[in-house]
């Protein structure tokens, strides 16, 4: 009984080793595919546009609130700290750094990959069941390059000013936090904050955009592209973009920081 | 003319088709008639290439198409116009913009002629003032009218058809099959139906290939299926349509 139940076990665990390489494998083709497409662009100009505006302009308010809160929470929380050592005035210091280097892009990253990226998941993968993407093939139209590069490209653009953005206002909000709850005098937290940012921390903060982008945009469409099974399916699939594309982006933001910060002065 | 010689093709361990060769020449009709889920579908897809098989040949007007790349295919699968069973219209775009699409996208047509082929087809396919309307406003029919308009805008030599009559109403039916029937009298198409009704056969199509279990078991002129003594093609000739 003991040796059938391994052998059950390790007989499911090379198929499924086997399933995730094949995956991985075909990720890997999509992706390229993806990129290869890119001098179409222009061709898909209208489909850049359109995807420009909802990954872009319709982003601004999730963005401004995820932004917004954090940089208050920091404030708050962080000031709440500094106080019992008497280092209220290194705030402004503190804070900055943190939304910059890692909350700003960060969380515009989790909130983009729920956001944008469960409307692809979704959208290609009901276009999947439907044969769709089936028929654009039938037809002789590539659809990597129709459905998946103007996201891509897209998503490469507006992410950048998205995370200006992101960082913009949590910077904004833990300011204002800071001066009317911890009554910290602006000049106090500003000048703490302006002379200390580094480059590295804007090259941290702006090279996780173009990352999270191609993270979330491909594993989206990816798992959009590979939806079966009815509604079900496409919720499936729907599901396993986010939680992947979320885990992803988390994992590359460790990196990026990592990587940055050691290798620039 | 579509080839296809020797094709096996399975599922994971399920052997869907077995060494299966089958002509469509051109300018005729040609209905594969078989039971649900046996792969008659998946024939249309070998012979545009969505899928490979694996093992034998897919020929369209002689090139071997089993060994080409996707980018290679593009411009072999614009010679055919296909009809996918659930129409697969894109449901974002109203109807002018689903039959003129592919005429934007492959053949860069200036504006012009894009729209008056795209109101030749609205009127051939019976859809005036419905230009406008996006695909879920539709009836079933009315859908299908468009997803064959959408096939035979940009002009392909052969048409292929996914059920054309499933889940119709018998009026809509009718007018679908006499939509087909015309097709060859006025712009000479090929076509290859695939369809589970044998009415629809006899109706349509001038050859008649059966597939059961995988193997084609008739390939002939559709007449000729009444002197057929295969056991499966008396029983189907006797119950008219299949749900086996």
């Amino acid at each position: 009984m003991p040796l059938a139940f391994i052998r059950s076990l390790e007989r499911d665990l090379t198929l499924k080793t086997k399933d995730f390489l094949l995956n991985l494998q075909e990720f890997f083709l999509f992706s390229m595919r993806a990129f290869f497409t890119m001098p179409k662009l222009r061709r898909y100009w209208r489909d850049f546009l359109d995807q420009a505006t909802i990954c872009g302009t319709e982003s601004i308010p999730i963005v401004l609130v995820s932004a917004i809160s954090i940089g208050s929470l920091m404030s708050i929380e962080v000031g709440n700290l500094l106080e019992e050592f008497g280092a209220k005035t290194m705030l402004g210091r503190s804070t900055s750094i943190t939304v910059v280097r890692e909350l700003g892009p960060l969380l515009m990253g989790l909130m983009l990959s729920a956001r944008f990226g469960s409307r692809n998941g979704a959208e290609l993968g009901a276009m999947q069941i439907s044969e769709q993407i089936d028929a654009l093939r039938a037809f002789g139209t590539d659809p990597i390059a129709k459905l998946v590069m103007p996201r891509l490209a897209a998503a490469l653009v507006m992410f950048i000013p998205l995370v200006a953005l992101s960082d913009f206002a949590g910077l904004q909000s833990a300011a204002l936090l800071a001066i009317n709850y911890h009554k910290l005098d602006p000049g106090i937290f500003w000048n703490a904050v302006y002379p200390r940012l580094a480059p590295k921390d804007f090259v941290v903060s702006f090279l996780k955009a173009p990352v999270f982008a191609i993270i979330i945009t491909l594993v989206s469409s990816f798992n959009g592209f590979s939806a079966k099974g009815g509604t079900a399916g496409v919720g499936r699939s729907t599901i396993k973009g986010i939680v992947v594309s979320s885990g992803l982006v988390l994992v590359a933001n460790f990196y990026v920081s990592k990587v940055v910060l050691e290798n620039m002065k | 003319m579509i080839e296809l010689r020797n094709v096996t093709l399975k599922y994971g361990d399920k052997e869907i088709l077995k060494n299966v060769s089958l002509t469509v020449h051109d300018n005729t009709i040609k209905a594969i008639l078989g039971p649900s889920g046996v792969g008659k579908s998946t024939i249309l897809k070998l012979m545009l290439g969505l899928i490979k098989p694996n093992s034998g040949q897919v020929f369209v007007d002689g090139t071997d198409i089993t060994p080409l790349r996707e980018t290679e295919l593009y411009p072999i699968r614009r010679k055919m116009g296909m009809v996918f069973q659930g129409n697969a219209l894109f449901d974002s775009m109203t109807i002018s913009q689903n039959l003129g699409f592919f005429l934007r996208e492959n053949l860069k047509l200036p504006e012009k002629e894009v729209e008056e082929r795209v109101s030749e087809q609205i009127l051939f396919s019976g859809l005036e003032g419905y230009e406008d309307q996006l695909p879920e406003n539709l009836s079933g029919g009315m859908r299908k009218r468009v997803a064959i308009g959408r096939a035979l805008i940009f002009r392909p030599h052969m048409i292929l058809f996914d059920e054309p009559t499933a889940g119709l109403d018998p009026v809509s039916s009718k007018r679908i099959l006499g939509l087909i029937s015309s097709l060859r009298q006025e712009s000479n198409l090929g076509a290859v139906i695939v369809t589970h009704i044998i009415d629809d056969v006899f109706s349509t199509a001038d050859h008649a290939a059966v597939l059961y279990q995988g193997e084609i078991i008739f390939d002939d002129k559709t007449e000729n299926l009444h002197q057929a003594d295969h056991p499966f093609i008396r029983s189907i000739l006797s119950d008219k349509i299949l749900e086996l």
